[in-house]
């Protein structure tokens, strides 16, 4: 394996009233690994995607990213974290109802101050790839389920981060739109490098990843 | 970072856009107030610039008379150094003292007698005459006043020439009156004036001196100010030296205190309204916020830190506070035009003949800075009612926001 992008060591997610979501978890992604998380709900794989990507903080434990540890007291670095080096896919897709599926998949790039002709050119370019060039002025409302997702995936992808965490990404869809899903996401990590950290509860979509983790309790099973 | 804040702002116009019926009625909340308030002070302000052209027009601003002061109990005489250095006052173009005095003629008609240099009639009371000329220095000559000329003229047959014998009572030590008789000349009758000078008898200060007037230092200095602008500072000069200013000008001060509370008292009601649009935005706001937990958890998620939350919040307030400001200027002037065109013929058919100038002026008058604190007020206020959602946005945990079905 070469040198890991993301390391967590111990990780504990404890919520008051003594909900022990996460029990300390060891992770280590490898750059370029497309890893699948796999579990029932409520086995913690959510909490622990979301404190690799610095939205949530763990109550023990650390994240170091290309080496460097995640101080996750401070909330600046936090932000540059997530802007520079994280891209979300969610369940639920999560676009902007207002914006078109361009605007939405700019809309990160507003906080990393690009300007409007970059933003537009990339997010055309990765509308493209992701096979939707033609549903650009398309609002939210006007897209199928694996269409949105597509454009969320666009979306993660928009700030060049090196690192794509998807959690439930085809939860939402049927199974021939979650085979395309899948396969979109393999695709990215062949062609373009991204690491991807990808939570699903369905084991025959994880065998697209080159490896599964498995999760139960808060802990790491397998 | 200017670029990125006009993106926000192009984001906040399409996020209230959605959302139109909400913010017609959050708009027209501050336009409202907004309305009230540029009305209000628009009346008060005609009405304030109103009574003071007619003091301007009806009367000799520029004539000021400083009168003996108190200062700390202690009563500020008229001495000659005060006179000099009243003269020299910034702004004053001349000045000259005056004795004043009170006589009866024969036919008991009482004169009040004003003793002036001849320099300083010609040279500060600027005077125009109906019949005659002014009086030669060191003379028996003087001049009347239009009222008291005429009154003179019809029940004591005093014409212009003939001499006119003036008697100043005293009492001796018993008590018994003692009347000393002058005799002097009218030379001149004054055109009227419109002031208390219609009513008086002009000499030269020497001959009013000699008839016995003036041996506790000068009545007062008659001070002719450069222009209407220089009034109030001289009038100031001349507290400074502490004596006691008086003119028409105090009728303008008199006007704008008065003025300046009703602008302020129907200001503080007007502001009430703009007070309760304020809160419609705070509400607006909030449930907007309520609404969007999940799009601003989304944000953050894609980078978007508390600063950036604040300010897209933020932009939205602005916005509400642009429109809602315009839009109440536009309906505060609306309001003022209405107002000038029933409001004049109305005052006018209630009290009557007094107000028949308001029918072609204006009573509301609005002033482009007027408008501008309209809407800096609106946008003011929207961005305050915005802080604490803006706040609260803003310190939403991303995760339970993302979660949370809104």
């Amino acid at each position: 394996m070469s040198s890991p992008i993301l390391e967590a060591r111990g990780l504990s997610r404890h919520y008051p009233g003594g909900v022990r979501a996460l029990e300390g978890v060891d992770l280590r992604l490898g750059r370029g690994e497309f890893v699948a998380v796999i579990g029932r709900s409520g086995s913690g794989k959510s909490t622990l995607l979301n404190i690799v990507g610095g939205l949530d903080a763990p109550s023990e434990g650390s994240v170091a990213v290309n080496g460097t540890l995640l101080d996750f007291s401070n909330r600046r670095a936090l932000v540059s974290f997530r802007r520079e080096m994280v891209g979300f896919v969610f369940q639920q897709f999560n676009l902007i109802p207002s914006l078109t599926a361009r605007e939405n998949v700019e809309y990160p790039l507003l906080f990393n101050y690009r300007p409007p002709a970059e933003r537009q050119e990339k997010a055309n370019a990765l509308l493209a790839m992701v096979g939707l060039g033609d549903r650009a002025s398309h609002y939210p409302g006007q897209l199928s389920g694996g269409e949105q997702q597509r454009v969320a995936i666009a979306r993660a992808l928009v700030a060049d981060s090196p690192l794509i965490l998807a959690d439930e990404p085809t939860g939402n869809l049927d199974s021939a739109t979650s085979e395309g899903i899948f396969s979109l996401l393999q695709r990215l990590n062949r062609e373009r490098g991204v690491t991807l950290l990808v939570v699903t509860h369905e084991r025959e979509l994880a065998s697209y990843a080159d490896r599964t983790i498995e999760m139960r309790d808060g802990r790491v099973v397998a | 970072m200017n670029s990125r804040l006009i993106e926000f702002f192009q984001l906040a116009v399409r996020q209230l856009s959605r959302r139109r019926f909400r913010v017609i009625l959050t708009v027209a909340g501050i336009a409202i107030g907004v309305a009230a308030l540029v009305g209000t002070v628009a009346l008060g302000e005609g009405i304030r610039t109103q009574a003071v052209e007619a003091i301007r027009t009806q009367s000799d601003l520029t004539l000021i008379e400083a009168l003996p002061g108190v200062e700390g109990n202690v009563l500020q005489l008229v001495t000659p150094t005060r006179a000099t250095a009243a003269g020299s006052l910034p702004g004053v173009a001349s000045s000259a003292p005056v004795v004043r005095g009170t006589f009866a003629t024969k036919g008991q008609t009482y004169v009040q007698v004003v003793g002036v240099p001849a320099d300083g009639l010609d040279g500060v009371l600027r005077p125009t005459y109906l019949r005659g000329s002014g009086f030669s220095p060191g003379s028996d000559q003087v001049v009347l006043g239009a009222a008291l000329g005429e009154k003179l003229q019809r029940y004591e047959g005093v014409r212009i020439g003939d001499p006119l014998v003036l008697v100043r009572r005293s009492y001796d030590a018993q008590g018994r009156p003692i009347d000393e008789e002058t005799t002097v000349l009218p030379v001149g009758v004054m055109e009227e004036r419109g002031d208390a000078y219609d009513q008086v008898l002009l000499m030269d200060l020497d001959l009013a001196v000699r008839l016995g007037e003036g041996d506790g230092g000068y009545s007062g200095i008659l001070i002719r100010a450069e222009g209407p602008d220089r009034v109030f500072s001289v009038a100031e000069g001349v507290r400074g030296i502490g004596l006691s200013p008086r003119g028409s000008f105090e009728q303008i001060e008199a006007v704008n205190r008065m003025m300046d509370m009703v602008v302020i008292f129907l200001g503080i009601f007007a502001g009430l309204s703009l007070l309760v649009g304020g809160l419609m935005i705070a509400s607006t706001m909030i449930t907007s916020v309520y609404e969007r937990t999940r799009e601003i958890g989304i944000a953050m998620a894609v980078g978007a830190s508390e600063g950036d939350v604040m300010e897209m919040i933020l932009a939205e307030c602005a916005v509400l506070g642009v429109i809602g400001g315009a839009c109440g200027d536009l309906l505060g002037v609306c309001f003022a035009m209405v107002l000038n065109i029933l409001g004049g013929p109305f005052l006018a058919s209630r009290f009557g003949d007094a107000f028949l100038g308001l029918l072609d002026t204006e009573i509301a008058l609005v002033t482009w800075p007027l408008l501008a604190a309209g809407l800096l007020l609106a946008v003011g206020l929207s961005l305050l009612a915005g802080l604490y959602p803006a706040w609260k946005a803003s310190h939403l945990n991303p995760v339970e926001a993302i979660r949370s079905g809104r």
